[in-house]
């Protein structure tokens, strides 16, 4: 007896009890749906994250890290900034590295008319821009000649705008950063993501910060490579140069932000791995849902099996029937269960504002998976039936 | 076709074995027409389920057709009973969500015929029975006479040597009833071997022997084998 003639079947019986058909799979549908939502979404998650911490594209963070004997002979050197402008040419001579990202930070008061406060003033190279987009909401973005003029212009925060302005277009205004005159030229956008949090901040051009603050020196570098697999090796070769100029022995290291964001990876993984595991439960007792209609299925349908046997299915045969019916009903289940989990995290995340991923293997997974689930729990019902005496199940009302 | 060696069959009752079949020698020819009589309990049921293979011997030898099927499983019981058997019953045992045509095509199914040769022998065992317009119904929309025609179809279409028919009239009035004893009357002129269980005499007229079961033995004479009489 063919697969297809036990699948036409299984579809007639199961058509037969519509409603309850539909109800026992509903069991299986939201199971494999509450799976593919916590899948999709922590992986869309997992995803997001890798990508907000190694930022755009094929890029290395340098760090300064002196040793013992560095801070004792200079215990003010965390004040000072660990990289010089040579250090950026040099590292400019690296054939791997692209351009090299190199910016100063420092807090400063700034004022305009009768307000004050604090901000974090960020001085940067023209490469700066390539790399962190610094989106312009109002006004204009720097130019090259702001960065070789060193024109006293500056991009300032949207949260800036909001509280020394009161939200007033401040293009066009001259503010006094460290008591130094810096005309607004532009306000930039709203920051949006998982580790955006506003604050007042003002960028200018690296040559009027130093003019401003009269320190040629740099705070960050980042270092941009043309792909990804070669960022170790610039790293480690940039790593070195520094270390030589300024006879030290490790002291400039980079960070690996891609094994930081495998271990960010491996949080949200186990994350994950919790929450589909308690949908999986779901999907158990969705399984014991199953097992239970097939059991009063076998019981009302006694007599079509002693029928069935009579005219000569095997006890096997009419194992192989119940368990496609099972299966069937499953499979069916498992479908629908994905087409439940991929709408709700398209729309979920659509809210959410980050992508779901449902991959395929996801997908065949749960359809493999809820196909198992007819097999595990349709075996004891099939078992049951096929167990049926033919001559008892002939004479059952 | 049919050869019974001291059959006995028991059943548990409790812990006490209960016999229901107390030796049983019986030779059925192929091509005759026999009818099973006897009041209930004489146990003509249970001879009547180990000759159609659906259960099995406690005791003694069952050969169908030169096979001894007495100590077969229950794989190749199956077989048999698909192949060489067609039962026809009393509640014409129809599947209720299955067309006239599809429940004769079901013993075919288990055979592992194709679609498309079932649907042209289902077919051609309805226009035998004369319910070839009545194909696409569902049993529900028949009449009992043509219930038990359909099942009657589905009995022959595998082309066994025997049909069983357990009271095929239990259910019908005389006049289908004795439609359907003209159906049998007719395979039987065809070479089928027919054994009715009935306890009406009106039906077992239409066999050419009567086999008298009570107490679990045979009363009247077969084949020079005589059932002990207490």
């Amino acid at each position: 007896m063919s697969f297809m003639e036990n699948l036409f079947m299984a579809l007639s019986s199961l058509k037969a009890h519509k409603m309850r058909s539909i109800l026992t799979m509903l069991g299986i549908i939201i199971g494999v749906g509450a799976v593919i939502i916590v899948v999709a979404i922590g992986q869309g998650g997992e995803a997001m994250l890798k990508t907000q911490i190694t930022g755009p594209g094929n890029t290395i963070e340098l760090f300064y890290q002196p040793s013992d004997e560095e801070i004792r002979a200079n215990p003010n050197i965390f004040q000072q900034a660990p990289f010089k402008q040579e250090d950026i040419r040099a590292l400019e001579q690296i054939p791997e590295i692209k351009s090299v990202v190199a910016s100063s930070t420092k807090l400063s008061a700034i004022r305009f008319q009768e307000e004050t406060g604090d901000v974090s003033t960020t001085g940067i190279n023209q490469a700066y821009l390539k790399l962190n987009e610094l989106k312009v909401a109002k006004g204009r973005n720097f130019s090259a000649s702001d960065f070789l003029g060193g024109r006293r212009a500056g991009l300032v925060s949207n949260k800036l705008q909001e509280e020394l302005f009161k939200g007033k277009n401040p293009v066009g205004n001259v503010v006094m950063v460290a008591n130094q005159p810096i005309e607004i030229i532009g306000v930039l956008e709203k920051p949006t993501g998982l580790f955006a949090f506003g604050s007042m901040e003002v960028y200018i051009p690296f040559q009027t910060w130093k003019t401003i603050y009269g320190s040629s020196d740099f705070t960050q570098v980042t270092l941009q490579v043309a792909s990804a697999d070669q960022l170790q090796v610039a790293g480690k070769k940039a790593a070195k140069l520094l270390n030589n100029l300024h006879n030290t022995e490790k002291s400039y290291q980079v960070i690996n932000m891609e094994e930081i964001a495998q271990g960010v990876g491996q949080i949200t993984k186990i994350m994950t791995l919790i929450i589909g595991s308690i949908a999986g439960i779901s999907l158990f007792v969705g399984g014991i849902g199953v097992m239970n209609i097939m059991l009063v299925s076998v019981t009302e349908r006694t007599r079509e099996i002693g029928i069935r046997m009579a005219l000569g299915a095997t006890r096997g045969q009419v194992l192989t029937q119940f368990l496609i019916e099972s299966m069937t009903l499953t499979f069916i289940g498992g479908i629908l269960g994905i087409l439940l989990g991929w709408g709700t995290s398209t729309i979920v995340s659509f809210f959410a504002g980050w992508p779901a991923l449902v991959s395929w293997q996801v997908v065949l997974g749960g359809v493999l998976f809820s196909m198992v689930i007819g097999v595990v729990f349709g075996l004891l019902p099939a078992n049951k039936a096929s167990k049926l005496d033919p001559i008892d199940s002939l004479r059952y009302e | 076709m049919i050869r019974l060696e001291s059959i006995t069959r028991s059943f548990l009752l409790g812990k006490e074995s209960v016999p229901v079949l107390n030796g049983i020698d019986l030779k059925i020819h192929e091509g005759e027409f026999a009818a099973i009589m006897g009041p209930s309990g004489s146990g003509k049921s249970t001879l009547m389920n180990i000759i159609g293979c659906l259960d099995k011997p406690t005791e003694g030898e069952y050969y169908l057709g030169g096979e001894n099927v007495s100590h077969y499983n229950d794989k190749e019981l199956a077989r048999v009973r698909n192949q060489s058997i067609g039962f026809v019953f009393q509640q014409f045992h129809l599947l209720p969500r299955l067309s006239a045509l599809k429940n004769v095509e079901l013993p075919m199914i288990y055979a592992g015929i194709s679609k498309k040769e079932r649907q042209a022998r289902a077919e051609e065992a309805l226009i035998k029975v004369g319910l070839i317009d009545r194909m696409n119904h569902l049993p529900n929309a028949l009449s009992g006479g043509q219930k038990q025609r359909v099942a009657i179809a589905r009995a022959i279409v595998n082309t066994p040597k025997l049909i069983l028919a357990d009271e095929p009239t239990g259910a019908l009035d005389s006049k289908t009833s004795k439609d359907i004893m003209e159906q049998f009357k007719e395979l039987n002129e065809e070479g089928v071997t027919i054994i009715v269980v009935t306890h009406e005499s009106e039906v077992a007229e239409y066999a050419n022997r009567t086999i008298m079961v009570r107490d679990g033995r045979i009363l009247s004479p077969s084949e020079g084998v005589r059932g002990q009489i207490e």
